[in-house]
């Protein structure tokens, strides 16, 4: 039997009621064997072999942080790209700070341009109309009449190209010219226009060497954050054995500090081909491939409208400020009966949904399956959950429903919606935690990386502050506690995934997941929250240093 | 057969679950009209084609005896696009069934904009028990008012399940939202002039309608259009077309042909293609190679039986 290693801290915050502090915690073949003092651990130490491991003696353990939500496939092909975005992102490889403005933009692109190899690509990601005002063809050419340089906007929404990539591309432009969401002369293709751009693209974003490349990078980011667990919400979206291959390849590694809880993409956006069965067969089936870090489980992703970044939530009366409309990613009816379907098999629900609409409709079905076929411990997770009324959240606390939040919107976009999309009472409200803590419905913070960075303290933070990129305050009244902010990157976010009895927090029989804190946020507070260094994680028992 | 611009074209199938875009997809498929069509689906199961007249079933794509295919939409819809146009021999005629929250008009830009692919029209199919109910509806009502609008055409559909004044106050009901010629079908019966392209139909072939269901009603689909050919002795004045075409009534469904303009056009072409579905028209030039035996063109149009004098709509272009 291997030995005991016995992990000292100045600091032990277990997440755990009943002893939410401790100064050791003792480890064997990556579980946790008791959490306390040297002295309170006597009757292990006395029997068996251990050693004291002082590290972190200066140090803060916390459970190993967990982001329940984000995408590894789409942070793939993003991760080889450019960040130009209004705020400022920390990555593993780089610091890149915040554009802003539409000069700022372009003088970040020539800088690029400068930096890059002759010929290469330049992907660009993170534009923004309200930020970063008009981009087109004519100002790409200015920076470089040979290298094909692509912006693509913050929300996935448009891109903006050159002449050099129209050639790279070998675009069919007389087609391009009868497209209604294809600007030649400005070089701009949107929402549909996007389905033709990609279609010159795919090869090389998806390209293996590429992608793999991304992946990579994700691995590091999701280390660099402090997390040892994270959650693909939405595998197979590229293709499923394809994106299964590439995981494989690149995280399932001894030096992988992290695991991976896999929920299928299995009822695609509009690919509705095969029966409800076949569909909850399949997702009965994947645990069998599962590896040490890739794991699925029984929970599946369902989606009720649009993005939010690309503003196309769903929303009540009044709508959108501008009258635009938002979309139905699934039509209500066949949301009910394939919730149905996957209530009634048992399986754990997750759905996307974004506006109070699309809120009171994945709502209502609850409602609905409750009343039908009443479940306990059901784990209906509402994800993201931009706008919401407090009304709608009191609802939820009565069907047992759970939510997984984006509370990063507030930071970067409700100064922007509150001024061009929702008006300001709205904006000032979205991602409400406050109201979650008050109703008693357990709430996970997430990243959705890349539309919010995968940096939990820094969404904790968000949460507990609710302060934008303008230096606002929005809304005080829905700010998580501080205790419910760290929460919710650590047992409440393990309680999302179903694995509340495994990770989360510290105790006797969990995994010895740790993220190494160099202060203790119970101590810092909430407005330092975002600003604590960390030393890096330990995950099943082995440190693993930033 | 080529059409006279090199594209195929696309037309596009919305309105909200079961509205009847299946059924009426069946029957596209099926039925003897003599194009080779390649159709789109979101859902494979949901279109049961009668085995005895599938030649083969290869993943993601049926072919038909008749020469028609059905793909379903299983990645992207562009990619769907690209196979069944690699297809030899090219299809006639493409269309694409829209998911039933899709906004119709969004999907057609896939037809306007892809490579290789024109846009027919956009046909919004509605059903007549329901279609009222749901434009009220919390979640979907501004929707179907917006796939009503998105609309070249509206089939009011199941039109045999109700009474001539409601199938009547429906259709009122929708011509008022949809400003768009408005026209019941029953069992996804309808003269395959009205929703396909009219560019390689012979003006000569009358449509077989299935006469077992349909033969006592009056609203029988055979009895309700009527298909003319207009032969054009001379050039064309060019405003006096565009004018017509802006001006035609909505009993006009649909309006395709070649014509020689009096007056030289700036793109230097001779000859041009001339569309027009629902109120939706347009004027383009042919490929170099095209064709014309007659001095002026022809126009092919579908009407509504009646409420149309083919000769009229001729006179007006070529009197005076």
């Amino acid at each position: 039997m291997a030995e005991i290693t016995v992990f000292l801290a100045r600091q032990v915050r277990t997440m755990e009621a009943s002893m939410p502090t401790a100064e050791a915690v003792a480890v064997r073949d990556g579980r946790i064997v008791e959490v306390g003092t040297l002295a309170s651990m006597a009757p292990w130490l006395d029997n068996y072999d251990h050693e004291v491991d002082d590290t972190f003696i200066d140090h803060v353990i916390m459970p190993g942080f967990i982001d329940p939500h984000l995408h590894p496939s789409m942070a793939a092909v993003l991760l080889p790209m450019e960040f130009t975005t209004v705020v400022e992102w920390d990555l593993p490889w780089s610091e890149i700070g915040a554009v802003n403005g539409r000069v700022e933009l372009l003088d970040r692109l020539i800088e690029l341009d400068a930096d890059l190899e002759p010929e290469a690509p330049l992907f660009a990601w993170g534009h923004h109309p309200i930020w970063h005002g008009e981009i087109d063809r004519e100002a790409l050419n200015e920076i470089s009449a040979t290298r094909p340089i692509i912006v693509w906007h913050r929300g996935y929404h448009s891109l903006i190209v050159n002449d050099a990539c129209y050639r790279w591309m070998d675009i069919d432009l007389d087609a391009a010219r009868r497209h209604p969401q294809i600007d030649v002369d400005k070089g701009a293709f949107f929402e549909t226009g996007l389905g033709f751009a990609y279609r010159y693209m795919t090869s090389f974003l998806l390209g293996t060497e590429r992608f793999r490349a991304g992946l990579d990078r994700m691995r590091q980011v999701i280390h660099h954050g402090g997390q040892t667990t994270i959650g693909d919400a939405a595998m197979g979206m590229y293709g499923f054995e394809e994106e299964w291959e590439h995981l494989k390849a690149v995280m399932e590694r001894p030096d992988t500090p992290f695991r991976i809880q896999l929920m299928p993409f299995e009822m695609g956006l509009g690919g509705e081909d095969d029966s409800d069965e076949a569909m909850i067969e399949r997702v009965l089936s994947y645990p069998q491939r599962n590896t040490h870090r890739l794991r699925f489980s029984d929970h599946v992703k369902m989606f009720a409208d649009g993005g939010f970044f690309a503003e196309l939530l769903m929303l009540k009366s009044p709508g959108h400020l501008d009258g635009r409309h938002g979309e139905w990613m699934t039509p209500p009816e066949r949301f009910e009966e394939v919730a149905r379907s996957f209530w009634n098999a048992g399986l754990k629900i997750h759905v996307h949904c974004t506006g109070d609409l699309g809120v009171e409709m994945t709502l209502s079905t609850l409602e609905k399956l409750q009343w039908e076929r009443p479940r306990f411990n059901h784990r209906f997770t509402f994800e993201h959950f931009g706008i919401s009324s407090a009304q709608q959240v009191a609802r939820m606390a009565e069907v047992g429903a759970v939510a997984s939040v984006n509370a990063y919107y507030v930071y970067e976009l409700s100064r922007a919606f509150a001024d061009h999309t929702l008006g300001y009472e709205r904006a000032s409200q979205m991602s409400r935690l406050g109201s979650l803590e008050r109703a008693g419905v357990r709430f996970a913070v997430h990243s959705d990386f890349t539309m919010a960075p995968a940096k939990p303290l820094n969404n904790a933070w968000v949460a507990a502050n609710r302060l934008n990129e303008a230096g606002e305050v929005m809304c005080p009244n829905e700010r998580a506690s501080l205790d419910a902010a760290l929460k919710a990157i650590t047992s409440n976010a393990a309680y999302v995934l179903g694995l509340e009895d495994e990770i989360g927090s510290l105790r006797w029989g969990k995994q010895a997941d740790f993220t190494i804190l160099e202060a203790d946020p119970y101590d810092v507070g909430a407005e330092g929250l975002r600003d604590i260094p960390i030393w890096g994680t330990v995950f099943e028992g082995e440190k693993f240093p930033i | 057969m080529t059409s006279p611009d090199g594209l195929v074209p696309v037309t596009v199938l919305g309105g909200y679950l079961g509205a009847g875009k299946t059924t009426l997809l069946n029957n596209l498929l099926t039925k003897n009209h003599g194009r080779r069509l390649a159709v789109l689906v979101n859902d494979f199961g949901a279109v049961n084609i009668d085995v005895d007249l599938i030649v083969s079933h290869d993943g993601d794509t049926i072919s038909l005896e008749n020469g028609c295919v059905c793909c379903s939409i299983s990645d992207s819809l562009g990619e769907s696009l690209d196979r069944v146009l690699a297809l030899d021999p090219q299809p006639d005629q493409i269309v694409i069934e829209a998911s039933g929250v899709a906004d119709p008009t969004k999907i057609a830009s896939y037809g306007y904009g892809w490579p290789g692919c024109r846009m027919d029209a956009v046909i919004v199919l509605a059903d007549v028990e329901t279609i009222q109910d749901k434009a009220k509806d919390q979640f979907v009502g501004e929707l179907i008012i917006r796939q009503l609008r998105g609309a070249d055409l509206v089939l009011v559909t199941k039109s045999d399940l109700v009474s001539e004044d409601v199938l009547n106050s429906v259709i009122c009901w929708a011509a008022d939202i949809a400003a768009v010629p408005v026209t019941p079908i029953s069992h996804g019966d309808i003269d395959p002039k009205v929703v396909l392209d009219l560019s390689s139909f012979d003006p000569d072939t009358r449509w077989d309608p299935q006469t077992s269901r349909n033969a006592d009603s009056l609203r029988s689909a055979e009895d309700m259009f009527e298909t003319a050919t207009l032969t054009l002795s001379r050039p064309l004045d060019r405003p006096r077309l565009e004018k017509a075409l802006a001006l035609w009534p909505q009993d006009v469904l649909r309006v395709k042909g070649i014509v020689r303009f009096s007056e030289a056009c700036d793109c230097g072409a001779e000859l041009h293609v001339v569309q027009r579905v629902g109120l939706r028209w347009s004027i383009e030039p042919t490929l170099p190679e095209t064709d014309l035996e007659d001095a002026g063109g022809r126009l092919m149009v579908v009407v509504r039986r009646a409420a149309v004098d083919a000769a009229s709509l001729m006179n007006g272009l070529v009197d005076g």
